[in-house]
């Protein structure tokens, strides 16, 4: 197995329930007794014994996945105590949430920007209603332009979906939409490759033992709420132009 | 999660779908998009110089049942009614007629961000020919 770096933030102990010895408030079974433990108060990242660092080993976590999909198995504790056999089903359940958000490296990044207390929705709206307050108009959080283009290029699709019921195939339209869907298709590429140097500049200041509260660590989460809105429509109109482009006539 | 019956009603014959000459010195234009969904939507608005009453209202909206639901009832509101009314609007008022469920709320914030933008585009445009006109008139 991987060495796992121990989270500073889990490390404070507490006590088997079984043989009450001191045991790491993260650990999944005592150290002692070997006795599965209640679920923790804990995120994905330390479910996993990780720090909230975005690049992760992949091979290793699956590797941690299938050990611990094992070992925590509601099979294993038919036997037990009942809320031996109720920890195991939650615990389970956990992981394969946990595993399934931490190996998307998209699914990962949202998450961890939940967990920074970054909320979309709520932001927005409360941005609209300081506008109304304001009078003002709200500062869109993507830059027009690529507005413009999404809602140009969603109109194309729409003139070709209706061309299509009517059995015709336009040829412009369709000549169109396959230069748009290999320039997103960059787009997207590029968006990754930036992404992945946020990540960078993430774990960098993760690893400089910055608090929440640090002024680089909001700066760097806020680049990545940035570039994700961005593509986010990106990826739509990707996948509504490969929809119209692969059905046929 | 089932669609409120208004919804279903404005997604089946939206109101007001169209598109203004955004050139147009009485139209203001507010194009704006929701990051959460990647919808976008796209709202005109006409308005008369002398009264500033609202007279036509359009828009295009490219996402789910309910953000067409949200701007189309959004264009049958602000029209008649005059730019400082139509800027009262909000978006749980929208929510409220609607029925809208809690994760369909930002459809509501989407569309008065669409009113506003169209309103704002408007002032922009009429406060340059305005200012140029008559520059005493400058009402907060």
């Amino acid at each position: 197995m991987h060495p796992v770096v121990p989270n500073p933030e889990t490390l404070s102990a507490v006590t088997c329930w079984s043989c009450l010895k001191e045991i790491d408030k993260a650990a999944h079974f005592c150290a002692h007794c070997t006795k599965l433990q209640p679920p923790a108060d804990s995120d994905y990242f330390s479910f996993f014994g990780l720090q909230r660092r975005l690049n992760i080993d992949l091979k290793s976590l699956e590797q941690e996945f299938y050990r611990l999909s094992r070992k925590l198995h509601p099979d294993v504790y038919a036997r037990a105590t009942e809320h031996e056999q109720q920890w195991s089903t939650q615990k389970s359940s956990l992981l394969n949430d946990a595993y399934r958000t931490l190996r998307d490296p998209i699914a990962r990044t949202e998450y961890l920007l939940e967990l920074e207390g970054v909320k979309l929705e709520e932001q927005s709206r409360s941005a609209t209603d300081e506008a109304r307050a304001q009078g003002k108009e709200k500062q869109q959080v993507v830059p027009p332009d690529l507005l413009e283009e999404v809602f140009e290029l969603n109109m194309q699709l729409e003139e070709m979906r209706m061309s299509k019921k009517l059995g015709e195939r336009d040829e412009q339209v369709a000549k169109d939409l396959e230069a748009a869907k290999v320039r997103f298709e960059q787009t997207l590429a590029g968006s990754n490759t930036d992404l992945q140097k946020l990540w960078q500049e993430w774990d960098q200041v993760i690893a400089g033992g910055a608090d929440a509260a640090d002024p680089q660590r909001i700066a760097v989460r806020d680049k990545m709420v940035a570039l994700l809105n961005r593509r986010s429509y990106v990826r739509n109109l990707v996948r509504d132009v490969n929809e119209a482009l692969t059905a046929d006539v | 999660m089932a669609y409120s019956n208004k919804v279903i009603d404005h997604y089946n014959n939206p109101r007001n779908v169209g598109t203004l000459d955004k050139g147009s010195n009485d139209v203001g234009t507010g194009l704006v998009g929701a990051p959460e969904c990647g919808d976008v939507m796209r709202l005109q608005i006409r308005v008369n110089p002398d009264t500033q009453v609202i007279e036509e209202a359009k828009f295009k909206t490219f996402g789910c049942g309910s953000a067409i639901a949200s701007s189309s009832l959004a264009t049958e509101w602000v029209k008649g009614k005059t730019v400082n009314e139509a800027l009262t609007i909000k978006n749980t008022d929208i929510v409220k007629e609607l029925s809208l469920p809690p994760v369909k709320i930002h459809c509501s914030v989407l569309a008065e961000d669409a009113i506003r933008a169209a309103i704002g585009d408007w002032k922009k445009k009429h406060a340059g020919s305005e200012a140029a006109a008559e520059p005493v008139q400058a009402k907060a």
